[in-house]
């Protein structure tokens, strides 16, 4: 697995390659390596346009990275989940707590559209 | 989580104080749905703040998560037993409620939000207000003060709490809506003059009125047209002596004459001299009205005046 990370108009885009699933194998060194390259204070999209599955491991990873993210007063959302994908953050729920975005760029746009309105507010 | 929450052990039995909440929290069913009842309470405690709501949530969320085999969320083969399956329920149970919460917490957070801006808006126009000299009063649709600000009861010359929740002070209502006009009133002996500015709010909300204290102005112009007016009388007196003293001065001197030729008559020697007389005062006269022309003060014309009554009949029945 391959955490890509690159930079879109200020906001860090961290994208999982490699794999096509997050799970027990390699959720560990997700959730590491993306807690790693979270900026202080910044904003954060996490492409998830290259996973077919996750379990409860990746999950859980998504979940200790988004609260990761609050810790360091940074931003996070995922983007670009595949049908498979979504459909397990539906099942729990997750869609509904996480802040999850349809695409990359709508996300990064979001994030940038938050920033400039409420600069004081992660 | 804040010790309302109990550790499962693990066989699912929760330690718990109480012996009997201890006895149901044994069943292992029964001691998952304690666990979400009692996580649920702390959400629900937590609600009115979205960060500690948030906290409490993802912490759960992640403990669940870790509670859960890796296969139970996968579509095709779903949770291999009923443990796994009622740790599933549970977490979408605990997650369905925990979704609802975080709505409603973003909502209050974002009514907070605008309350403090409004708050904000409300100190803020409330500084304008008060750092204005001219008192404003802001009424409702009935005429009632609702509020004012500083200068108003400073204007008026009355305690606040004499003027709000009480009916637009009488003077305000000589003023037609929507315009402007002096007002003068008696306040403790002296006359007050206020300049009263009346505006109507918006879909019949009330009115704002607007006084200024213009007294002082008022005083200021008054003096102006005084002054003004003395400057005429003067003007007149200066052409008025002018006018006088030529002829005065041709009377003077053929009264003169009259008591300097050899064999006149002494009766026309004497009317000549109370002539000469008259005509001498009447010149001393138009003297000093000459120097109060040129020094322009309205207490030296009384002055003057004032001799030239009591002095000019007398020297005239002389």
């Amino acid at each position: 697995m391959i955490l890509r990370r690159s930079l879109q108009d200020g906001v860090v885009v961290l994208c999982v390659e490699g794999t096509d699933a997050l799970d027990t194998a390699c959720a560990a060194a997700f959730k590491h390596a993306a807690v790693e390259a979270i900026p202080d204070g910044g904003d954060v999209v996490v492409d998830l346009g290259g996973l077919d599955f996750v379990d409860s491991a990746g999950v859980g990873a998504f979940v200790g990275l988004y609260k990761a993210a609050r810790a360091r007063g940074a931003r996070l959302r995922f983007a670009g989940a595949r049908p498979g994908v979504r459909s397990v953050l539906e099942l729990i729920r997750l869609h509904r707590i996480l802040e999850i975005s349809d695409e990359v760029a709508g996300a990064a746009r979001e994030l940038r559209e938050r920033r400039r309105t409420d600069p004081g507010i992660n | 989580m804040n010790g309302r929450v109990f550790p499962i052990d693990r066989q699912g039995a929760a330690t718990h104080p109480d012996p009997a909440r201890a006895y149901l929290t044994a069943i292992p069913d029964l001691a998952e749905l304690c666990r979400v009842h009692d996580v649920g309470m702390e959400l629900i405690e937590r609600c009115d703040d979205l960060d500690a709501l948030l906290d409490a949530v993802l912490e759960e969320y992640e403990r669940r998560l870790a509670e859960l085999p890796g296969e139970a969320l996968d579509g095709r083969s779903g949770p291999a037993d009923a443990a796994a399956a009622r740790k599933l329920r549970a977490l979408v149970m605990f997650a369905t409620q925990a979704a609802a919460l975080k709505e409603k917490a973003e909502a209050a957070s974002e009514l907070r939000g605008h309350s403090r801006s409004l708050e904000q808006i409300h100190a803020h126009l409330a500084g304008v207000m008060g750092a204005m000299g001219a008192g404003i009063l802001m009424l409702g649709a009935d005429g009632t003060v609702l509020r004012c600000n500083r200068s108003a009861p400073s204007i008026l010359g009355i305690a606040e709490e004499e003027l709000t929740g009480k009916p637009v002070p009488d003077f305000v209502t000589l003023v037609a809506p929507e315009s402007d006009a002096e007002v003068a009133r008696e306040v403790e002996g002296s006359e007050q003059v206020l300049l009263v500015a009346r505006r109507a709010l918006e879909e019949g909300r009330g009115e704002v009125v607007l006084l200024s204290d213009v007294t002082a102005r008022h005083r200021e112009l008054e003096e102006r047209h005084r002054i003004e007016r003395l400057g005429e009388v003067l003007r007149t007196l200066s052409v008025l002596s002018h006018k006088i003293n030529n002829p005065l001065t041709a009377l003077m001197g053929r009264a003169q004459i009259l008591q300097a030729r050899q064999g006149t008559d002494p009766q026309v020697v004497k009317a000549a001299t109370v002539i000469q007389e008259s005509a001498q005062r009447i010149a001393e006269l138009i003297r000093e009205l000459a120097q109060v022309v040129k020094s322009g003060h309205q207490e030296a014309v009384d002055r003057v005046l004032t001799i030239s009554d009591q002095g000019a009949p007398g020297t005239e029945r002389a």
